[in-house]
């Protein structure tokens, strides 16, 4: 079984638009049946990335509104309603029926609706006389994003602040955890598997564990089991391992310049749900969808961006190509001889080429939108510098300092305010240990640019308190550059620079390292002490260490709390392509977050613990 | 496959239990849980029946296609009248929706052309009523010029800055307003447009199906001439074995007689 989310989630839509009754074996909705959908914002954010209009119109609906739109009464058809089972949209949904805008209302909620909510949509429908516009209520348990096939969001926002404000209440962390279990449970009830569990000790990642764990439980015991499918006694090579990390297992990744194609359009054009928006030719803005139909995207996502360019002016001189040669055999050169064979010859050409005439069409508007936005992000990063920035981070996560002029001279030079506090971050968590003399430089230079430094005082402090944030940084480290630093003496410093700069190409994400571990089962002191969870053994057995649960496992989900982004994606995804044999890792987040998003959450803690300008009001400026 | 969960049993069970708590005695309750069951049967509009007359006969127009499929395309079970035949029964339909279109996009053109109008004298009732406005204004200004002789300076100069910040907010939700009407004509006139463009693709639909008639007649005609061509070369090659033995027969012929006389 191959664990693709993306379609499972499509399909459940696609069943859910079809009244849940099964598809047919054309995989469309019965025609004689029209319907109307109608969603609120949260679940037009599931929709978008998997359903297209046209899709819509395959399966019979014919009209699509948001529910908090004023609507007219359509009295003949019935209304498919996908909504989160919250107060509001219930008492809509009891306006909608007691006005009989449709015939019959079909609601699905994205996850489990609580018995009181479903309470008080029973007793509003039967106040207003309208109980029997309600014709079927489901769960679809499809409350979370599907981006690409193995990369889904939450969608949760803004979960790091949450989780580290020093003034939340256990109440608040509680009902954070809740919301974090139930968007994990929904992935879970998609793919229709029981995974094994494992985090690290401590901290919201355990906390998710354990409540995830139990919820998993509850429902195995229950009846109507979502999981029946899978069975009782499947083996450890068909289930899959659940990892759950927290944003601060690797904060530098969250805040880090990366330089692959995926990851800068991300950040630097932002992208949000399989959208971008940039800015055209002739200076109107256009919207491109970049998803799995886009097959430059998804061949090319995770180059860097040097060689992403290389291939678009290879794909380009391919296309020019094909278009000559089409031209050539079709063409006026033949046209001088009247010959009965060239001219049966002839016509097979145009006819070749009236049938390739689609496709190339097809190719050139791909090309075009590749070459669109690599014109803007080469735009913007020559004004900000970005390579630079790039390469410097990395020097110091690898190296773990940097040369104090080029600290300040960076900091001084090009880039945004966001760019340069990025900048300071990774350097105060590359570090060693706090040189405070060189911190206060820092800072001081930040202050001249004009940045907040709360985010930056808040990292320092954090990093002051809490020692593993910085073991889990050293331990990311490659042992070929402690081989090669042993091997090259300072005194050919330039030569081993150079192999450095070869080797930091390779360096693998703390991670994707403890992901690999997780599912080897290979004996490492990092992994071995972490929890693990299996919803299916007996509880009464969780002492025992059986080497089922730590077996080499074929599929993995990992979960990272507190938002991710695009550079652990394309690391796991990696990480997957280079197994033998493959393996198959499905990454998902609370929230998909630039490092601009990231360092935004980190300041407004820092404001929050009293750090930082006191009495400036003024955001920093992009 | 992942599962959705029915919770209709659930909804059932909390509408017996809130109705309860409501006071419905059995046999209101009997009756409001009877019409989950028997669900009253809607009353279509004559619209939605026209509309699904019109669907029934384009799925027996689909259901005819599929039967005459292989009589169609195979070149032994039927004749070119026959084909002909289901030609002219398909395209008669197709031309009565192609004409039903185009009025339909007339009479929204008629609509449209109406909205616009509409939209035009909305702009002289703002106008209208921006004097009003203006008028309003004037009057407040003089209202305010007596109580400056009895009230005090702090206050004066207190009023003065309401006075400004009401006069602000009201021109700047003015120009909204402006802007929000200037939007919704163009918005009407895109949608025209749109409508306008639609039926201009028909059209050019149209257009590309009778170039593709043409182009295949011109392949057809194509092939004709190379059959032509073939067979004239093959006579040219008969004929010059026919002239060959002429001659021959001429010469020996010649011979002959001289040989005799």
């Amino acid at each position: 079984m191959s664990l693709n989310l993306r379609q499972k989630q499509t399909e459940c839509i696609a069943r859910m638009l079809n009244l849940n009754q099964p598809l047919n074996a054309a995989g469309t909705a019965n025609e004689d049946v029209y319907k109307i959908l109608i969603y609120d914002k949260f679940c037009q954010n599931i929709l978008s990335p998997l359903i297209h209009v046209k899709d819509l119109r395959k399966h019979g609906v014919t009209l699509y509104f948001l529910i908090d739109k004023d609507r007219k009464p359509v009295h003949d058809v019935p209304a498919v309603y996908f909504v989160q089972p919250n107060v509001s949209n219930v008492q809509r949904i009891v306006s909608d029926a007691s006005k009989s805008l449709y015939q019959s209302l079909h609601l699905n909620f994205s996850t489990s609706i609580p018995r009181p909510l479903l309470e008080d949509l029973a007793a509003g429908t039967l106040n207003s006389d309208s109980i029997q516009r309600v014709s079927k209520v489901h769960d679809q348990y499809l409350e979370f994003v599907t981006l690409e096939d193995n990369l889904f969001s939450l969608a949760h926002k803004p979960c790091y602040v949450q989780l580290n404000d020093p003034s939340a209440g256990d109440k608040e962390i509680e009902e954070l955890v809740e919301k974090i279990v139930g968007g994990l449970f929904c992935v879970l009830a998609t793919l229709a598997v029981v995974p094994v569990i494992r985090c690290p000790r401590g901290g919201p990642a355990e906390m998710v564990a354990s409540a995830l764990d139990q919820r998993i439980r509850d429902h195995l015991l229950s009846k109507n089991n979502l999981f029946t499918e899978g069975g009782n006694f499947v083996s450890s090579f068909q289930r899959p391992v659940l990892c759950i990390f927290d944003r601060n297992f690797e904060l530098p990744v969250a805040i880090q310049h990366d330089f692959r194609y995926r990851p800068l359009v991300h950040d630097v054009l932002g992208l949000r749900l399989n959208r971008l928006s940039v800015q055209g030719e002739k200076g109107g803005m256009r919207s491109y969808e970049l998803d799995s139909a886009d097959s430059f995207w998804v061949a090319n996502g995770s180059l860097e961006f040097p060689e992403v360019a290389v291939e678009i002016e290879t794909q380009l001189n391919k296309y020019k190509k094909d278009v000559d040669e089409v031209n050539k055999r079709t063409g006026g050169t033949h046209g001088a001889e009247f010959d009965g064979t060239d001219l049966i010859g002839n016509t097979k050409h145009l006819m070749n080429a009236v049938n390739s005439l689609p496709e190339l069409t097809e190719r050139k508007q791909v090309i075009d939108k590749h070459t669109n936005i690599a014109t803007v992000l080469l735009g913007e990063i020559k004004e900000r510098s970005l390579d630079s920035y790039a390469k410097k981070e990395n020097d110091m996560m690898v190296r773990g300092g940097i040369e104090r002029g080029d600290l300040l001279g960076v900091l001084r030079g090009k880039g945004t305010k966001m760019d340069k506090l990025r900048f300071a971050i990774i350097y105060l968590i590359s570090s060693e240990t706090i040189n405070l003399s060189e911190v206060e430089a820092v800072e001081a230079a930040l202050r001249e640019s004009e940045v907040d430094t709360a985010a930056f005082q808040y990292v320092k402090k954090i990093k002051s308190l809490n020692v593993s944030l910085a073991s889990a940084n050293s331990a990311s480290r490659s042992n070929i550059v402690d081989w090669a630093e042993k091997l090259y003496g300072q005194s050919i410093s330039a030569v081993t620079a150079g192999v450095k700069n070869l080797l930091s190409n390779d360096r693998q994400l703390a991670l994707a390292r403890t992901v690999e571990a997780l599912i080897e089962g290979r004996t490492n002191p990092e992994t071995d002490v972490y929890l693990s969870f299996d919803p299916r053994a007996p509880k009464s057995g969780s002492g025992a260490s059986s080497s089922h649960l730590k077996g080499p496992f074929k599929e993995a989900i990992v979960f990272m709390i507190g938002g991710g982004n695009y550079v652990e994606y394309c690391s796991l995804q990696e990480l997957a392509q280079h197994q033998q044999p493959a393996k198959h890792i499905i990454y998902g987040t609370t929230e998909m977050l630039t490092g601009v998003d990231f360092v935004e959450q980190l300041t407004l803690l820092g404001q929050k613990m009293g750090l930082g300008n006191v009495g400036s009001s003024s955001t920093p400026a992009q | 496959m992942g599962k959705a969960r029915d919770r209709t049993e659930d909804f059932k069970d909390a509408v017996r239990h809130t109705a309860r708590s409501l006071g419905y005695d059995e046999a209101k309750l009997a009756s409001v849980m009877a019409s989950f069951i028997i669900h009253k049967p809607p009353q279509k509009s004559p619209f939605s029946k026209a509309a699904l007359k019109t669907l029934e006969s384009i799925g027996e127009l689909d259901q005819f296609l599929l039967k005459h499929r292989k009589d169609y395309t195979d070149l032994h079970r039927t004749t070119e009248k026959e084909r002909d035949s289901i030609e002219h029964e398909v395209l008669i339909l197709s031309e009565r929706l192609h004409s039903v279109t185009a009025q339909f996009d007339q009479l929204r053109a008629v609509r449209f052309q109406d909205a616009i109008n509409k939209a035009i004298p909305r702009r002289k009732l703002n106008r209208v009523a921006r004097n009003d406005s203006a008028e309003t204004s004037k009057s407040s200004d003089m209202e305010l010029r007596e109580p400056e002789e009895l009230r005090a300076e702090p206050l004066r100069v207190q009023q003065q800055l309401l006075d400004d910040e009401t006069r602000a907010l009201q021109v700047e939700l003015t120009s909204l307003l402006d802007t929000v009407q200037e939007t919704e004509t163009k918005m009407v006139e895109m949608s025209a447009l749109n409508h306008l463009m639609s039926t201009h693709v028909l059209h050019q639909a149209q257009q590309i199906e009778h170039l593709y008639d043409q182009a295949v007649e011109a392949t057809n005609n194509v092939e004709l001439g190379n059959k032509e061509l073939s067979q004239a070369i093959q006579r040219n090659s008969s004929s010059r074995t026919f002239l060959l033995l002429f001659l021959f027969v001429l010469t020996f012929s010649i011979l002959f007689l001289d040989w005799y006389s």
